[in-house]
């Protein structure tokens, strides 16, 4: 009998939250042929990133997962469901009470885990796995995604970077997916993607783009980054679909694009900036250049978090190349003008494309995500 | 009721049933509006010692303690004899039960600190929020700054490092706030 997964997903701002857990729930389906319920609060997120998803159905299967609505109301609406194997918080959100409760008086306790943010932090590595005894005697277990063999791993399908290698060497496929959105970037121009948050110093950087000697085609998911490239560009409007020009740079929106097409998309880019989490490591594994635009914390937690991660990537690369790259993060997520560092960075572009290659490589030795939470369940039974 | 944020070296809480001494607690942002508290914790009933991590908000039943005032009499290798200042008796402790305090623990300390006591038996101790403690080694002050914004490492007569102001010179008395891993407050009136 197939082991079965409850996953819940409280979706916050944006789609990160929904975007891992329906990635780690369908992996967990394909390759671990485990049974997956996967319950979120906001089905309208869920819907933009699985198109052919009903934002209104309380149950719906898409790729082999269950997704439930997870009422706001649980205690009132809530009818009691089988307890599974393994119960999955992410991102610390919190399990109903009531689900709790039937937890706790279950013959057959599942496991429990609480599916924690991502940070190449140090403090990660002595936290991951560890069990948090909670007043009620249930145990729950802090699993960490991570970049070293000390922590869970990033979340990684099988065949993954072979498929995108793949992808990448093969100008048809690339050509015919670039048709597919209406992409079609002048022959000598670079392909890049953005995909941030708003960002005060953004006009700098298209300024440069606009400004360099290479032509740039620069491609905008349609997201919160979409007002700075507007007032930019100085359109009333701007929609998915819009293409505008300036000198060296060519703008275009995309509409919101599923998870398989995003990637894809990172795959054809020579450079990306990507923000959050989910979109943070699928870039990791285009194996191309990035800017990564970290979410912002309370007390500015969050530049800890970027440091570590850049002290982490950067080991290989020559110091100038060190300086220019940690420049443009800082400045990006600084909100600051970015035409010092960028040019530097442009100085090292070569060097950066081959590194970003060989991280993902080096990443992809480790255990993926998803099968160090099936191997910490088998152990745990 | 405690919550995991608020948990310290000294608490006890009670998880299934047995009193759990925390004797270490590190507190990490760890994501958007979510932090977590590592503890190192140990069993009072068995001794058994182990790692948990609680979310910031999670929430513990704590168990009441009885304080009592008391200072060092003397340390002896691994082994910290207390004294109580009211009725003068002796409790020992081990280094491991006062770890997340030992840094500034010193032969010869007047501190009045607080010991924790459960059902009659020394747990821990407390130091208070402010002590005094002599520099035993820094060097020169590089820059000659006077603001005390710019900090340099200065080392205590027991060896704990901790970073000070530029213008602190060997002898002088520092005062030291012990919460949270304890940091350099300012010389000493």
């Amino acid at each position: 009998m197939k082991a079965s997964w409850d996953i819940f997903c409280s979706v916050v701002d944006n789609f990160g939250d929904v975007g891992v857990t329906f990635r780690l729930a369908r992996q967990l389906v394909a390759e671990h042929h485990l049974q997956v319920r996967l319950w979120i609060d906001d089905l309208n997120a869920f819907a933009r990133l699985c198109p052919g998803a009903d934002p209104l159905a309380d149950q719906q299967v898409q790729d082999g997962v269950i997704v439930c609505r997870w009422p706001k109301e649980w205690s009132k609406t809530w009818q009691p469901v089988d307890l599974p194997d393994v119960v999955v918080e992410a991102f610390a959100c919190r399990l109903p009470p009531d689900y709790i409760e039937a937890m706790h008086g279950a013959e057959k306790r599942p496991l429990w885990f609480n599916l924690e943010y991502l940070s190449a932090e140090d403090w990660v590595s002595g936290c991951h796995g560890l069990p948090s005894i909670q007043s009620s005697g249930l145990r729950k277990y802090f699993f960490f995604p991570g970049f070293t063999e000390k922590t869970g791993g990033l979340l990684r399908e099988a065949g993954l970077i072979e498929k995108r290698q793949a992808f990448q060497v093969n100008p048809a496929a690339r050509h015919s997916f670039l048709r597919r959105l209406n992409i079609m970037p002048h022959a000598e121009a670079r392909l890049m993607s953005l995909f941030a948050y708003e960002h005060a110093g953004l006009g700098s950087w298209l300024d440069c783009l606009a400004q360099a000697d290479r032509k740039t085609h620069l491609l905008v998911p349609e997201g919160r980054i979409l007002g700075d490239v507007q007032r930019w560009l100085g359109v009333e409007e701007l929609k998915a679909g819009a293409v505008h020009g300036r000198d060296a740079l060519t703008i275009q929106v995309l509409p919101f694009v599923r998870q398989e097409d995003y990637d894809q998309l990172l795959w054809c880019c020579d450079f990306n900036v990507v923000r959050g989490e989910d979109s943070f490591v699928r870039a990791q594994w285009a194996g191309q250049p990035l800017i990564w635009h970290i979410y912002e914390q309370d007390d500015d937690a969050h530049w800890a978090k970027l440091d570590a991660f850049l002290e982490l990537y950067m080991a290989g690369l020559s110091e100038l190349a060190q300086q220019a790259l940690t420049e443009v993060w800082h400045s990006w997520n600084g909100g600051k003008a970015m035409t010092h560092g960028w040019n530097a960075l442009e100085q090292h572009t070569d060097e950066l494309a081959a590194h970003a290659e060989r991280w993902c490589l080096e990443q992809a030795l480790q255990e993926d995500l998803t099968t160090a939470l099936v191997r910490f369940y088998q152990s745990w039974i | 009721m405690k919550t995991g944020k608020e948990l310290k070296p000294g608490t006890v809480i009670k998880l299934e049933n047995d009193p759990w001494l925390v004797q270490k607690a590190e507190f990490t942002k760890s994501g958007r509006n979510s932090a977590i508290m590592k503890t190192k914790l140990k069993n009072l009933l068995t001794g058994y010692k182990t790692e948990i991590v609680y979310s910031a908000d999670d929430k513990l039943e704590d168990v009441i303690l009885d304080r009592k005032e008391a200072t060092l009499s003397f340390i002896s290798g691994d082994t910290y004899t207390f004294m109580d200042t009211t009725d003068y008796t002796m409790y020992e402790l081990n280094a491991e039960d006062i770890e997340a305090v030992l840094p500034f623990v010193e032969e010869g300390m007047t501190d009045v600190c607080e010991a924790i006591f459960f059902e009659d038996r020394l747990v821990s101790v407390e130091l208070p929020t402010t002590i005094v403690r002599t520099v035993d080694y820094t060097e020169g002050s590089a820059r000659g700054d006077t603001s005390g914004k710019v900090m340099k490492p200065a080392k205590l007569a027991n060896g704990t490092e901790l970073q000070v102001a530029d213008f602190i010179e060997i002898g002088d008395k520092i005062e030291i706030d012990t919460r949270e891993g304890g940091s350099y407050k300012g010389r000493a009136k």
